[in-house]
């Protein structure tokens, strides 16, 4: 077992920059759909 | 390797999240619009479908009304047909009928044609008939002329038969008077006269045309209005005399059938003779 560093790297940082994009788009697509009376509960 | 390859894993990882909010992102933004034009679209859509159902109801009684004008029309068209195949045999009889009255008429102008040639001969003959009408005519009318003439010389002649017939009756008559008076003298009328005998004297009344002397004036020459168709003969003496005057006493020495020329016996002489002055046998 190698010896592995705990310090955040900027790579890190990307994947949580990915993840706040993803969740952004997930948000425009549910307001999207709740203009043709989508709904999350109704499905 | 594995640090290199997790790398690039998340390197793609960060792009396609930033790419799918990004589309997300550009649909919140457009769906509005792209709503509205579906709505218009769909609105369009119904009225099209409306225009469209309406076209269909149109349609329907356009072929309705097509299909009952068709079957007008169709049985019209029928009429017609039976009409035109009516007329056409019509037509077919009218030109037969024309070609027999162009045959009729070329046969009646050849009739007529033969008829002007007899219509000018029987012009030329009327002409000539005409003429010969004339001449008949004038012919006639010589003759009648001729024809007077002869009666007014028949009816002269009549009347001087008459005439005759009356001086023929007269001299009978004298004669039967001389008779008696011979008879009454005791003369035999039955006996040759011996000697001249002068002629007789018959009462002649004229009047003086002219006098004239001759070139020495020694005589006078009176032209007379009576001849010997008035019984003056050569030689007969006459008396000239105006009113109740006696003028002078003249010889007969030339006469003709109307009229006579006497020489003035000088010594018997009582006046100047002048025209229009009388003469007689018998003063």
């Amino acid at each position: 077992m190698s010896q592995q560093s705990s310090d955040p790297t900027i790579y890190d940082g990307l994947m949580f920059v990915s993840l706040g994009a993803v969740i952004v788009g997930i948000v425009f697509l549910i307001m999207s759909l709740d203009g043709y009376g989508w709904s999350a509960g109704a499905g | 390797m594995n640090n290199i390859v997790s790398k690039i894993l998340i390197v793609a990882n960060l792009v396609f999240s930033l790419c799918f909010m990004c589309f997300a992102g550009a649909v919140f933004t457009f769906q509005d619009g792209w709503r509205d034009k579906a709505n218009k679209t769909q609105e369009q859509l119904t009225s099209a479908n409306g225009q469209v159902s309406q076209l269909l109801g149109d349609k329907e009684l356009l072929t309705t009304k097509h299909a009952k004008e068709f079957g007008d029309e169709k049985a019209r068209a029928n009429k017609a047909e039976a009409k035109v195949n009516g007329l056409d045999l019509n037509l077919k009889q009218a030109i037969g009928n024309l070609t027999n009255a162009e045959k009729e008429r070329d046969k009646h102008l050849v009739d007529l044609q033969v008829a002007q040639q007899e219509m000018q001969a029987r012009q030329t003959e009327t002409n000539d008939a005409r003429a010969e009408i004339k001449r008949l005519r004038d012919q006639n009318n010589e003759a009648i002329a001729v024809r007077r003439g002869l009666e007014d010389e028949n009816l002269e002649m009549e009347g001087a038969i008459a005439e005759a017939g009356t001086r023929e009756v007269q001299f009978l008559k004298e004669i039967t008077h001389l008779n008696e008076l011979l008879r009454l003298n005791k003369i035999d009328p039955r006996d040759p006269v011996i000697g001249p005998v002068p002629k007789v004297v018959e009462m002649v009344d004229g009047f003086v045309v002219e006098s004239r002397k001759n070139s020495s004036r020694s005589a006078e020459l009176v032209q007379i209005s009576v001849g010997s168709d008035d019984g003056v003969f050569k030689h007969m003496k006459m008396t000239v005399y105006r009113d109740s005057n006696f003028l002078a006493t003249i010889q007969i020495t030339e006469v003709y059938p109307d009229k006579a020329v006497g020489l003035v016996i000088e010594e018997t002489r009582s006046g100047t003779i002048e025209r229009r002055d009388n003469v007689t046998t018998k003063f």
